[in-house]
């Protein structure tokens, strides 16, 4: 497997190791030190939109990476090609086709989830992390390691998003992947106290009453900020100065 | 009638920024002054008022069933709209260029992010789940662009005067930006509800 | 400087290989998400008799859920007069698109469950206005033509927690179960949301915290929804 992949590439003339030192600083940065959501401010909309629920927001990660990592590939591998002056319209060309891909196959493997998605798949298209990536590092480097980077970013991103998409579920709906978790079990709650958990033997903390706050979408706005305050206060070097 | 009505509910009631949270990347990147917030609400307005009139002009008559080439080519719709998009933004940055540089040099690199505004293609996508007419979706971009321009100044003036708070420090900058659109987000959940139609028919 | 002659050609290129390598896959995947689709909107109309299906809509799997349709459902469009309309099934109406027609030009989908036991149930899809956008639902009348069996509702866009409460919490559907569209002398009342708590067992529901304004749009989308299917009800009463 690891040598197709190098003969694939007959360019590289020193042969690096597929998957040295580097390649991984490019995988680990964007999960913490360099994260997309918390530390460049890229690709919120969707971070906040799809958030409230875990299940969405595994499917949206995997979609993100998958167009984060091949847009990055086919890119790095146009780089020589693409005229400057239309770049950016060649690599939105490139990332839209890709999304397009992901709309086609949840279509065709899971249509309640696309439905549950509906617009924020086509919103993958301006999440700026995908276009960001192109032009600061694909745009400048070989496919494989900018391959990586894309992957690399992908994950750091959907790691937040689930994360938020836990606090959110579990505090919101008393749920985690639609099992109760905590609060009242279905028999015991009344509608007019709103949602129950839906199933399972969620009576862990039977006193618990869902927080309503946790389900509209500015909860996600407190969540990434109290994320950003706990990463901030762990990783002095990332505080903003100015 | 309507068009006015849209337009109201496009700018306060259903506040792109502020309920359903899209553009945030430039939102957060460029509200640190308001006199940049300023000029990047107003390409806002503009790249928003006249790409969703086009792409309903697009997705009617060329990618419909019932369009110039009577086959169903709504898959290849996000593909036209970013295209449509990316060249509108292209133009205002000329624009920009020529008749204000000073402008065109504080907006900076944020220009070419118009286009992955996520409230561009989003309004975009929204006229075509809503089933918007013609004149809708002008009013809805531009009561859109309206929005997004009202929004990116209240956070900006907000964020200079809490230059001089005393803010703890990792939540300094972005995270308390985060924080306070969170409350300016609940702030305008008291305006859902409001239907400008059911105002204008009781008079 | 490039010349304009290399990027038209480039841009060409680029183009022709997306929209040649998109239109392959779709052409692939079509038939089956079309299959997809047509079985989520059967499970959504499935959903309104979940308590008297042999297991709940979530548990059937799609080859089930065609079964059912195919051996037990009959499937008939109505028109605003009450009469069936030949030639059409009721998977051909959008109720959506219907809502922008004259009133008196709209035709309905109507859905027959045959029951094992004999039972009819007749299903009839409502559409109207939540607090942000569209809601709709399927409401399930028993073989009297007058008793609730059970209703599923839907929405674009309406908030968590809140207005997506109709569809996200299984109480607030439940509750219609049994309530009657007719009062004690035949007239027409349907059931009506009401805010603090039902206060008439067969015709009111309790309404949802916080979210008054999607609840007074399902009163009203049932309202106007079931009284459109009245002409055919009362035909086939007699």
């Amino acid at each position: 497997m690891a040598d197709v992949a190098v003969k694939d590439k007959p360019k590289v003339q020193e042969r690096e190791p597929l998957f040295g030192a580097k390649e991984k600083k490019l995988l680990v940065d964007p999960l913490n030190d360099n994260n997309p959501i918390t530390v460049q401010v890229l690709g919120i909309c969707s971070a906040l939109a799809v958030t409230s629920l875990v299940a969405p927001s595994i499917v949206m990660s995997v979609a993100v990476i998958f167009v984060t990592g091949f847009s990055s590939l086919f890119t790095s591998l146009l780089r020589n090609y693409i005229p400057k002056s239309v770049r950016l319209i060649a690599q939105l060309i490139i990332i839209a086709s890709l999304v397009t891909v992901v709309e086609l196959a949840l279509k065709y493997l899971n249509y309640p989830i696309y439905r549950q998605l509906s617009v924020y798949i086509g919103l993958i298209i301006t999440n700026c992390i995908v276009m960001g990536r192109l032009e600061a590092f694909a745009m400048a480097n070989k496919p494989w390691r900018a391959f990586v980077d894309g992957i690399g970013n992908g994950l750091g991103y959907g790691a937040i998003l689930i994360l938020i998409a836990i606090v959110r579920e579990i505090f919101g709906k008393g749920t985690l992947l639609g099992f109760g978790l905590i609060g009242p079990s279905n028999e015991q709650a009344s509608y007019l106290i709103n949602t129950a958990a839906e199933s399972g033997f969620g009576s862990l903390f039977a006193w618990y009453s869902n927080n309503n706050l946790m389900v509209l979408p500015a909860a996600a706005m407190f969540v990434i900020g109290i994320l950003i305050w706990l990463q901030r206060s762990y990783n002095q070097k990332l505080i903003d100065i100015s | 009638m309507e068009f006015i009505n849209i337009f109201i509910k496009a700018a306060f009631v259903e506040n792109l920024v502020l309920a359903y949270f899209l553009g945030m990347c430039s939102y957060l990147a460029v509200s640190k002054t308001v006199k940049t917030a300023f000029g990047l609400g107003l390409a806002v307005i503009f790249v928003l008022g006249v790409t969703m009139p086009i792409n309903w002009l697009i997705n009617t008559f060329l990618l419909s069933e019932s369009g110039v080439f009577g086959i169903d080519l709504t898959f290849l719709r996000f593909i036209l709209f970013i295209a449509v998009i990316a060249s509108m933004v292209q133009l205002v940055e000329m624009i920009v260029e020529k008749f204000s540089p000073s402008l065109y040099n504080a907006l900076g690199i944020f220009l070419p992010l118009i286009t992955v505004n996520c409230a561009i293609l989003g309004g975009s996508l929204f006229m075509v789940s809503r089933e918007y007419n013609f004149s809708d979706s002008l009013a809805f971009g531009l009561g859109g662009g309206f929005g997004w321009f009202l929004a990116i100044i209240a956070i900006a003036a907000i964020r200079e005067k809490i230059k001089y708070s005393n803010v703890p420090a990792p939540l300094r900058g972005l995270g308390m930006a985060f924080i306070l659109t969170g409350l300016m987000g609940l702030a305008f959940l008291s305006l859902t509800g409001i239907d400008p139609a059911a105002l204008t028919a009781a008079k | 400087m490039e010349s304009t002659g290399k990027i038209v050609t480039f841009i060409l290129i680029i183009t022709s290989i997306v929209a040649v390598s998109l239109t392959g896959l779709r052409e692939l995947t079509k038939s089956q998400a079309a299959i997809n689709e047509s079985v989520f909107n059967k499970r959504a109309i499935l959903s309104a008799i979940d308590k008297y299906l042999d297991k709940p809509t979530a548990q059937l799997t799609d080859a089930e859920v065609q079964t059912i349709f195919s051996e037990r459902m009959e499937q008939k469009v109505v028109d605003m007069d009450g009469n069936l309309v030949d030639g059409m099934t009721a998977a051909q109406v959008d109720l959506a698109k219907e809502r922008k027609k004259p009133e008196a030009e709209r035709v309905l989908p109507l859905y027959i469950y045959n029951a094992t036991d004999g039972n009819k149930f007749y299903i009839l899809s409502v559409r109207g206005n939540g607090l942000w956008d569209e809601i709709w639902g399927v409401v399930a009348l028993q073989d009297d033509l007058k008793t609730i069996a059970g209703v599923a509702f839907d929405h674009a866009g309406e908030t968590p927690g809140l207005g997506a409460e109709i569809k996200d919490n299984p109480t607030f559907p439940a509750q219609f179960r049994g309530k009657k569209i007719y009062d004690e002398q035949g007239e027409y009342t349907s059931v009506v949301v009401r805010k603090g708590g039902a206060r008439d067992k067969n015709h009111e529901v309790d309404g949802i915290s916080g979210a008054t304004v999607t609840a007074d749009g399902v009163t009203e989308m049932l309202k106007r929804g079931i009284r459109y299917y009245e002409p055919y009800l009362s035909k086939a009463k007699s």
